[in-house]
């Protein structure tokens, strides 16, 4: 197949991609998706803390081509004496994503206001969770990188983030873990990549604490059948509860790792 | 009277861990004359290194470079633009480095730090320089149309020496580098959906960085730590004839001697990652 990458014409601006593709079916006839995956079924995943020397607490997920690299640094001293507060830690979240990590080179500032969001929405998810009281006056730095996207930013940082803290022995009352659930021909899919969000499924991403089940954060930015959404969150539920075994996993195996160096 | 004596004499003693935090060079000098480095390497060691191909799919050429505890990402984008006028018939290459607080609590979150843009800017010297690729190859229709490579380098881990490990990753990011075939038709530029085309390497050179302490001593490839006590850096590259492309030094003085040391050690060095690359060549 052939595809235009760019018209060259006078003006410089005047540059567009064009794919001559026909809009794709996202459920094909066996009720598989584009990539394979059942409509209940989570995309891989892979996940190792520890990854990094340098960082107090570091982790690496990966949700099927979305890869995410995450840093925590601290409870250290803040840098900025405006961001001191008197009687909790400060919690700084700042997420960069890779020149080549999309399918198109976009240079993407940090200031971008949809990266600025996230990171917004990223860090009011962790205040109540982490215990910040204990640590006065300081602050805790978390860092996200991703490598490689294909749909579902906003779970894959929680996700790290989570590992991340964990990986960093900072006290936290519970796992946050997040999922996004979308709904496909009236009918409720789990975990959305790339093409199933930029074909304009219904996203729904939800952060659960899995111990108590309690929903810390839920977004939801297009138009949804008001019936639909019990369905669609309980699925992202599902999907969240999932994710948690995963984590959980990953946490337990590298602190058997960490048992075994010890007591050599 | 003889107890005051003792009391002066008495001398305080810290934990290692104490003692390399608040009289690092000290520390590091305690080690150097045993004639071994604070991580148990001598001093012509260089740390592990591995280099691993294709780990980014949205990238058109990717490789994961970690020398000992530094790591860094290469992933190449190909874009098409109108070429320079001056030059119609070349495209372009443009190496970036970014050092993100992710990679070391030394960085600070907001626009490229000064030691990244020395090293973006150096890669690009380098390139240049040393004509690692002809430019003109990757013209698609002179004065029309040709291919930018945006080589973004993200480090992940800063332990020092990230030049050789920018450089690795750069280069094998290059031999990793599949365009599609395109062509030029009446002011649009069409590309097949398979990309195939490799590029052609003309040269491939590789660094070596040292760290002279105290003058004399000479280490090869520093970490961080090393790094930032000796302020004082050499960095050779030489190509696969083993001809020098550059050199940089910076810092105090050395002898020639050394810098002809630092030399052939840097020859030793170019055979042993191309090994290392012709093994990452065959493992995708």
């Amino acid at each position: 197949m052939i595809y235009v990458v760019r018209a060259v014409t006078e003006n410089r601006r005047c540059c567009s991609r064009t794919f001559q593709m026909s809009r794709q079916e996202l459920i094909g006839p066996q009720g598989l998706r584009n990539d394979g995956r059942r409509v209940n079924e989570l995309r891989d995943m892979k996940c190792k803390t520890s990854v990094l020397s340098q960082a107090d607490g570091s982790a690496y997920i990966e949700q099927g081509n979305t890869k995410c690299l995450a840093a925590v640094y601290g409870p250290r001293e803040a840098r900025m004496k405006a961001q001191i507060l008197h009687n909790r830690a400060n919690i700084n979240v700042e997420i960069s994503l890779a020149p080549f990590s999309m399918s198109e080179r976009k240079k993407r500032s940090k200031s971008d206001k949809r990266i600025l969001e996230i990171a917004s929405a990223v860090k009011q998810t962790f205040e109540p969770i982490i215990m910040t009281e204990l640590f006065a006056r300081s602050q805790i730095d978390i860092y996200l990188q991703i490598l490689q996207f294909d749909g579902g930013i906003v779970q894959i940082c929680i996700n790290a983030a989570t590992l991340a803290l964990i990986d960093a022995g900072i006290p936290m009352k519970d796992y946050v873990c997040a999922c996004s659930a979308g709904c496909i021909n009236d009918e409720p899919v789990l975990d959305l990549n790339n093409i199933e969000e930029t074909n304009n499924v219904p996203e729904l991403t939800v952060a659960l604490l899995p111990k108590t089940d309690k929903i810390t954060l839920l977004q939801m930015e297009s138009r949804l059948h008001v019936d639909k959404f019990q369905p669609v969150m309980e699925m992202a539920a599902i999907g969240c509860k999932e994710i948690h075994t995963i984590l959980d996993k990953a946490v337990r195996e590298n602190v058997k790792d960490l048992l075994k160096k010890v007591s050599i | 009277m003889g107890n005051e004596n003792n009391n002066l004499k008495s001398t305080i003693t810290f934990e290692a861990e104490t003692f390399r935090r608040i009289q690092p060079e000290e520390y590091l000098r305690k080690f150097i004359q045993q004639q071994v480095r604070p991580d148990g390497r001598s001093f012509n060691h260089f740390r592990k290194t591995t280099v691993n191909l294709s780990c980014i799919s949205t990238a058109d050429g990717s490789s994961m470079v970690r020398i000992g505890n530094t790591t860094v990402v290469c992933g190449i984008k190909a874009e098409v633009s109108e070429p320079n006028v001056n030059l119609p018939n070349e495209g372009y290459l443009v190496p970036n480095v970014d050092l993100s607080p992710i990679c070391s609590p030394r960085f600070k979150p907001g626009p490229p730090s000064e030691q990244a843009q020395v090293l973006s800017e150096n890669l690009n010297k380098l390139l240049k320089i040393s004509k690692v690729i002809d430019l003109k190859t990757l013209c698609i229709e002179e004065g029309k149309a040709v291919w930018v490579l945006f080589a973004d380098i993200v480090c992940v881990n800063y332990d020092g020496n990230v030049f050789d490990a920018c450089v690795i990753a750069l280069i094998s990011a290059l031999m990793n580098v599949r365009l599609p075939k395109a062509f030029y038709e009446d002011g649009l530029v069409k590309a097949t959906e398979e990309k195939s085309i490799t590029l052609s390497i003309i040269r491939t050179p590789y660094s070596a960085s040292f760290a002279m302490f105290d003058g004399q001593y000479l280490l090869v490839d520093p970490n961080e730590m090393e790094e930032s006590i000796t302020k004082d850096g050499t960095t050779v590259v030489v190509d696969e004839t083993g001809q020098l492309c550059n050199i940089w030094k910076i810092g105090s003085s050395c002898s020639p001697e050394q810098l002809k040391t630092c030399i052939s050690k840097a020859r030793d060095r170019y055979a042993d990652i191309t090994s290392i690359i012709e093994k990452a060549k065959q493992a995708i």
